[in-house]
């Protein structure tokens, strides 16, 4: 007896099924390469985690205080609500897809690049949290997921990887352009797959030396990155709200909340390190001196960050031909792929790669990158053969200060090896967390489930480890 | 044989519309406007002459075929007639409900520019929390929150039109809980509709509060209804005309404005170089040795303690216009603190009305004009309102009515609210360096007109350095990152009214809502964030068709029955567009969308429809003006809820008895028992049943992602039920009475999306179900302990106390499993505002204390508090009762009256004092400790301060802890969020009202027919808080988010004088 037709539904927005499947995809990559960049204090703080950066006034982030900006929280919200569940989406349309329209070669391919970066998605989770939930994820007819264990999940995105490997047909198309990262290349696909494969074995070597061994094993036969061309590097655009996230906080903001942090300026600057010329501002006349980390370090009376991070068109990167390089060092070292007498060479084309990736050539002798980094790697601080005690130590400083932009690999480097030694921040007086705590809301809308992780977790403490992270 | 005659009143003007009636049968008629009739009837019968208001008379048929007669006015009866639903006039001893009535004079002598700020403390049970912002929203609860997520303000009906009270915030769709403003994140109070209403042009105000007494208005009427009737003209020949002017002044109350230490200056700490590690250095003068600069950078005021004698550059030693350029100044607090910044607002309210009335119709016109300035430099309001009402009997049986309201508010410069750079309060009460003078900022801009800020980040030296870089030039922003925003508002009705039968009148009413607005906002270049330039504009109509059958019948003698049956139509639409200036103005000052640097990214549309009709129908019996029941029904199908569980029907039923009419004492002028059951269903928003997708600004490819919120395809309407009971009296003459009521309300099936774990992939889950159940007591009295001829002394007092509890939210649809809380607000400092079962609604939540026997446990080695960590409740945003004393002393024509009005209890978080402490910018931060050492000194030298707890092992705490920089214990950097949550009681001295009407002897002998004036007070004096540095009723908006202030605004006494002629 009522006349209200559609007038329900509303008319601004798309309806159900109604947006092409690739959109979704699309929203979801950018969604999970600005996580990953961010340097919000709201988002992401790795690269607070890791030391390489300071705060100049406003210090909590650098001493630890994950309750004021609850990035937790956000971090959590963004990969599951806007990475996660648009992955999931997309999956859903596809497999609705019309195969008389599409080859099912195609459909599959596009399948596994979402289960890839699904796996992607993930690992960092579990690295970030140890348990998530997992298995009850991503299901809104179950408000209540509860986590699973974090070392379960990475057995189950292992296989996970391993199938999605498996259904991608070379030479088909994927996504085309809406593939924000390799244009629909599903051979590039594999190669990161393979990449990742590797990092998740390195991750897990001491927690189960075999399966890491079988994985790094079959990660290399199966192909992973081999040079820069491969790094799966998302291009941001030069205007708002496209622009890299670190472009918004640094320029954008017109604040001055970053510098680079003493820990790393120090030990960049013991080594000579040629990078710094890219890393750092030369504002200081006389030697690059790092912010405090932790104490509140006057922005004029220290060394800034380098252009690189100023420019909004800088891509954001997920892996990196470098790191693969470091991971295939780590690899021999802990005898998963190759025997240790094979580190030196990795970890040579490593800081190479990393020299190339950073373009640290001298531009006024007109040296290449690459040259640069043969002399560097000449400095008995630098080679292998003498650098440290340790070949953790040896590569993990030299990791860690590749991935200067990457807070989140550089934090879990530390993690795992315990290197370059850290600053204790003075405020907190805290060591560096060994993993987030949970969001700030998950007591109040999951309470049960939260309080079961976070006791598996032994605690929801930033000292709990993941499951890798073992003493 | 045919009688005829005159009725005229006790001044022996013609009555008209009086009820003749044949005693004994249904022959009846009334009286015509000269306030003649005519009626057969035989020798020997009675003619029964009633009239609401005036005693009934009953005069015995004789010989003579004339009867006139003067009725007199029924004082006990005079004042209880009330509009109810529908713009039914009952007798108010008939009503099984509360209500309360309020007449114009309450809220236009005393005006506020929201007329509703005038209720406070006059009705019981009526929450209202006014907002200290320049024409910002009231938030008006009656009898507690009901529902869990929705709305939870009252109807607003004014003269049978409907208008909406949806909040003014920025946010595009019915759902305006979830606008950032109201969450703290920056933005605007525009204040809510109601506020177009025109306090001059109210008659009187009549409060329904129970669902007993809007039932017939339908699911909007779940949280109450103020009714509102306008003035009219009357129907009495010639022309009136009233002149009104008024002028109101309006002060900062210091009592809610920071104090700031005066012994220290600029910085976080020591961390610096310089005396101490508190200052910059620079060489400035050229002479090759560093010189002192204030550490600009910080935006604190744990620095260098005060010096005189020690020089130092400070911001304004480096604008070349400034008389200090390149000059070091005495190290000293600022000459003038914040406060400098408030001028007197002045508000200026001038009316002028024409009534006009004839044999056939009445009309009234009035116009009013409002020109308002707040306390903030460059803050302006203006209201010009036009309002109609006129009736004109175009037979003897139909009467046509037009009522019209134009309404035009223009407001430029709206005072910033919540955590953001156009709040200058966010400075001044959380970041910000005691040794700025203000008045040389003040100066800084106006000679400048540039953005000289005291904090900036660069070499001091250079233009390029100067710029800002957390806070700007206050007056910069005031001046020159102004919103503006214009309201068009028309609403009114159109109506017929046929007198079909003597006993059935039928009613056709068309009403109409709508209005636009254009809200603009302006980020100026050269500011801390990104030059901007925003427009949002939205179009809000709606449309109500009312067809009314009332009627009404004499059963017997003793028996009447009357009621109404009718149906409803509304439509209602709200279309809005935002757009956004993206990378910068490429022009300074040029605020246009073209202007902006980059391509515009997409505007944001939102196009919101809902329709629904009601069917209701109601009868009344009423016995011998003793007993009256009176039952009611509506049935809604909405348009917004899913397609197979529209309709819906819910009833209700009331009874009064007048038992003072069964005892005959003189002692007893009045007493009545009330009781009444009744349910309201309740709809829902639209485009909550079927899901979309959300369309983030593309990139090089489109962009679509799955929105937060997950619809519910299956959900029925909500249902709140509730019965109370009342006891009405009054005795001796009416010189004291009181009425009490007890009510308990449950609301049921509620329909909203609840906060779940982002890890379904969701932010929200459209449920239906929990139930908030509301209980209270509501207590009103009068007394007047004198009365004589000439003098009266009277009291009014009203006491209030709702509890409200969270019964059930909703279960996991996969496990059956009970959710227990949700999160309503996630708020800046870690608090969050939630419904937690068991709890009151609206429960705070953040870190804790940990407690040790009721005693906080303080760590021995710090000497700081231990926190607990895990969110937790720690407040309730709920007074516990509020109550309202009025004392009205009138001699003759001098009347005096004041309001007392006062809230206990309730819980509010300060963002202000959660960062304030640790900037030291508040006296509690500097001084001295217990030992008479500056707090501020280190521990080791006897500074520091000695935290009342005890030690883990229960011992009582002995370690001082440190006040020296801003990781200090009281601050955000260490405090519990406990620590920050402020009793939010209040005593205020709300009202004071001193008015004269001037004698009619000396008004004889001018052109007028009468004059008076009034001098008024409002918000004079905060008798006694709890709440430091800020006005505990302060929020960021009306809505359900309460109990949180982030830069709040200091309240206003205002002062002012009113002025009425009327000829």
């Amino acid at each position: 007896c009522s006349d209200f037709g559609d007038m329900n539904i509303d008319p601004k927005e798309a309806k159900i099924g109604e947006a092409p499947p690739e959109t979704l995809f699309a929203a979801a990559t950018k969604q999970l390469s600005d996580q990953m960049t961010s340097t919000s204090v709201n988002r992401n703080i790795f690269r607070l985690f890791a030391q390489h950066w300071t705060e100049t006034t406003y210090t909590d982030e650098t001493n630890y205080n994950l309750i004021t900006h609850d990035q937790p929280g956000t971090h959590w919200n963004e990969l599951y609500r806007d990475v996660l569940r648009d992955f999931d989406e997309s999956r859903r349309l596809i497999n609705l897809t019309d195969t008389q329209l599409t080859p099912p070669a195609v459909i599959d391919n596009q399948l596994a690049i979402i289960s890839i970066l699904e796996v992607f998605t993930y690992h960092v989770l579990v690295d970030s949290y140890g348990n998530v939930p997992f298995s009850e994820a991503i299901d809104i007819n179950n408000v209540l997921p509860k986590y699973d264990d974090d070392e379960d999940i990475y057995m189950a995105i292992i296989d996970d990887l391993d199938n999605a490997m498996s259904m991608i047909t070379v030479g088909e198309p994927s996504f085309g352009s809406s593939d924000l990262i390799y244009g629909g290349d599903v051979s590039a696909w594999i190669k990161f797959a393979n990449s990742l494969k590797l990092r998740l074995a390195v991750r897990i070597a001491k927690v189960n030396p075999s399966k890491a061994a079988t994985m790094a094993t079959e990660a290399v036969a199966g192909g992973v990155f081999t040079s820069n061309a491969d790094n799966a590097s998302f291009q941001y655009l030069s205007a708002d709200p496209n622009t890299n996230p670190v472009w918004v906080d640094l320029v954008q903001s017109g604040r001055q909340d970053f510098i680079p942090a003493n820990t790393n300026v120090d030990i960049m600057n013991a080594l000579e390190d040629p990078r710094r010329r890219i890393y750092y501002d030369q504002n200081l006349e006389g030697d690059y001196v790092g912010g405090i980390y932790g104490s509140n370090s006057p922005y004029r009376d220290y060394t800034h960050l380098g252009s690189i991070f100023h420019q909004p068109e800088t891509p954001g990167i997920l892996i990196d031909y470098p790191e693969v390089e470091f991971l295939l060092a780590e690899a021999a070292e802990l005898n998963l792929v190759g025997t240790p007498a094979d580190a030196e060479a990795h970890y040579n084309n490593a800081i190479i790669g990393s020299f190339v990736f950073w373009d640290a050539g001298d531009p006024e002798t007109e040296t290449p990158p690459s040259a640069i980094a043969l002399d560097y790697l000449s400095k008995p601080e630098v080679a292998y053969a003498t650098a440290a005690t340790t070949w953790q130590e040896k590569i993990a400083v030299q990791k860690w200060i590749h991935l200067f932009n990457r807070g989140f690999e550089a934090w879990t480097t530390y993690r795992l090896y315990g290197f370059p030694e850290m600053n204790v921040p003075e405020i907190s007086g805290e060591p560096v967390p060994r993993r987030y705590t949970y969001p700030l809301d998950e007591p109040s809308v999951n309470g049960a489930n939260y309080s079961a992780a976070s006791e598996a977790m032994g605690g929801d403490t930033k000292a709990s480890r993941i499951f890798w992270d073992v003493e | 044989k045919t009688i005829t005659g005159t009725v005229s009143d006790q001044d022996g003007l013609p009555l008209p519309g009086v009820n003749i009636v044949v005693q004994g049968t249904t022959n009846g008629t009334q009286t015509d406007f000269d306030g003649n009739y005519a009626i057969s009837a035989s020798e020997g019968q009675s003619l029964v002459f009633s009239y609401i208001g005036y005693k009934n008379e009953t005069r015995a048929i004789g010989a003579s075929t004339t009867i006139n007669l003067q009725m007199s006015e029924d004082a006990q009866a005079l004042d209880e007639v009330v509009v109810t639903a529908l713009g039914i006039k009952r007798e108010k001893k008939a009503l099984g409900y509360a209500t309360t009535n309020v007449g114009g004079d309450e809220v236009n002598t005393a005006k506020e520019t929201n007329f509703v700020n005038s209720l406070s403390g006059k009705v019981a049970g009526l929450d209202i929390k006014k907002s200290n912002t320049l024409g910002g929203s009231s938030n008006i609860i009656l009898r507690g929150y009901t529902s869990i997520t929705g709305n939870n303000q009252p109807l607003f009906v004014i003269d049978g039109t409907p208008v909406s009270n949806i909040s003014n915030a920025s946010s595009a769709s019915f759902d305006t809980t979830t606008s950032d403003q109201t969450q703290g994140r920056g933005g605007y109070d525009f204040g809510n509709a109601a506020m177009d209403i025109n306090p001059e042009d109210i008659e009187s105000i009549n409060v329904l509060k129970g669902a007993a007494a809007s039932n017939l208005y339908g699911y909007r009427a779940a949280n109450g209804v103020i009714i509102i009737t306008t003035k009219t003209g009357k129907r009495k020949k010639g022309l009136g005309f009233t002149v009104n002017s008024g002028v109101t002044l309006s002060n900062y109350d210091k009592d809610t404005f920071p104090k700031y230490q005066t012994e220290y200056g600029a910085g976080y700490g020591a961390y610096y170089s310089g005396p101490g590690g508190y200052f910059f250095e620079q060489d400035i003068d050229g002479d090759g040795l560093d010189d002192l600069t204030t550490v600009f950078t910080e935006d604190a005021s744990f620095g260098a303690a005060f010096d005189p004698s020690l020089l130092v550059y400070q911001w304004d030693a480096f604008y070349p216009e400034s008389p200090n350029y390149l000059q070091a100044t005495p190290w000293a607090p600022g000459k003038n603190d914040f406060s400098h910044i408030f001028n007197t607002g002045v508000t200026l309210n001038n009316s002028i009305s024409v009534s006009a009335g004839s044999d056939t119709g009445s009309f009234r016109l009035g116009y009013t004009n409002l020109d308002q300035t707040g306390i903030y430099p460059n803050s302006k309001l203006t209201r010009n309102s036009v309002d109609f009402n006129g009736s004109q009997d175009i037979s003897e049986k139909l009467t046509v009515g037009v009522k019209a309201t134009f309404t035009k508010t223009d407001g430029s410069g709206r005072n910033g609210t919540g955590y953001d750079g156009r709040n200058v309060a966010q400075s001044y009460r959380q970041w910000y360096q005691t040794n700025v003078d203000m008045a040389a900022q003040e100066k800084a801009y106006y000679d400048t007109g540039r953005n000289v800020s005291w904090n900036f980040g660069g070499d001091p030296l250079t233009q390029d350095g100067r710029k800002p870089i957390f806070l700007n030039n206050p007056y910069f922003v005031l001046f020159e990152s102004y919103e503006s925003d214009t309201r068009n508002r028309i609403f009114g009705n159109v109506n017929l009214t046929y007198k079909a039968k003597d006993w059935l009148t039928i009613t056709g009413r068309t009403s109409l809502d709508t209005y636009s607005e254009l809200q603009e906002g302006r980020i100026a270049t050269g500011s801390v964030d990104v030059p901007e330039y925003s427009r949002f504009n939205r179009t809000f109509t709606e449309l109500n068709y009312d067809l009314l059958f009332n009627y009404n019948f004499d059963l017997s003698e003793k028996l009447t029955l009357d009621g109404v049956v009718g149906s409803t139509a509304r439509q209602q639409r709200i279309e809005s567009i935002r757009a956004v200036t993206s990378g910068g103005l490429a022009v300074p000052k040029l605020y246009a969308l073209g202007n902006s640097v980059n391509l515009l990214n997409p505007p944001t549309e939102y196009l919101g429809k809902l329709k629904d009709y009601g069917f209701f129908g109601n009868a009344s019996f009423g016995y011998n003006n003793l007993l009256y029941l009176d039952i009611s029904g509506r049935y809604d199908i909405s348009s917004t809820l899913p397609e197979e569980n529209n309709g819906f029907f819910y009833p209700a039923v009331s009874t009064s008895f007048v038992f003072s009419n069964l005892i005959n004492a003189d002692w007893l002028s009045f007493a009545k028992v009330r009781a009444n059951y009744a349910e309201v269903g309740n709809s829902t928003n639209p485009y909550r049943v079927y899901d979309s997708y959300a369309n983030p600004t593309n990139f090089t490819v489109p962009f679509f992602s799955v929105s937060n919120q997950k619809s519910n395809a299956d959900f029925v309407n909500e249902l709140t039920k509730s019965y109370e009971v009342g006891l009405e009296t009054s005795f001796a003459n009416k010189r004291f009475g009181f009425d009490l009521a007890y009510y308990s309300t449950q609301s049921t099936n509620q329909i909203y999306p609840v906060a779940v774990s982002r890890a379904t992939g969701y932010h929200t889950l459209v449920v239906n179900s929990g139930q908030v159940d509301n209980k209270g007591i509501e207590a009103s009295a009068f007394v007047s302990p004198i009365r004589t001829e000439d003098f009266e002394w009277a009291i009014n007092g009203t006491w209030a106390k709702n509890e409200s509890e969270v019964i059930s939210l909703f279960t996991n649809p996969a496990t059956g499993e009970e959710v227990t809380n949700l999160q309503m607000a996630s708020l800046q400092g870690g608090i969050s505002i939630n419904a937690t079962v068991g709890q009151p609604y609206g429960s705070i939540w953040g870190s804790n204390f940990t407690y040790i026997d009721g005693k906080k446990v303080i760590d021995p080695t710090t000497g700081r508090y231990v926190v607990d960590g895990t969110p937790q409740p720690i407040g309730d945003i709920n007074p516990d009762w509020k109550g309202g004393i009025t004392n009205r002393l009138t001699y003759k024509d001098l009347s005096f009256s004041f309001l007392i009005d006062v809230q206990k209890g309730g819980d509010v978080f300060s963002l202000d004092t959660w960062y304030g402490y640790a900037t030291g910018i508040y006296d509690i931060t500097a001084g001295t400790n217990e030992l008479g050492n500056p707090k501020r000194d280190p521990v080791s030298e006897g500074g520091g301060i000695l935290l009342e707890g005890v030690n883990p092992d229960g011992t009582p705490n002995t370690t001082r802890t440190s006040m020296g920089n801003y990781a200090n214990a009281l601050g955000y950097v260490r405090a519990p969020n406990a620590l920050h949550v402020y009793d939010a009681s209040y005593v205020k001295l709300r009202e004071v009202t001193l008015s004269y009407q001037l004698p009619k002897k000396l008004v004889d002998n001018l052109p007028f027919n009468s004059i008076s004036m009034s001098v008024v007070g409002r918000n004079l004096w905060i008798i006694d808080k709890n709440m430091p540095y800020s006005d505990p009723e302060a929020g960021l908006s009306s809505g359900n988010i309460q109990g949180y202030q982030s830069g709040a605004h200091p309240s206003q006494k205002e002062y002012g004088f009113n002025l009425k002629f009327q000829f």
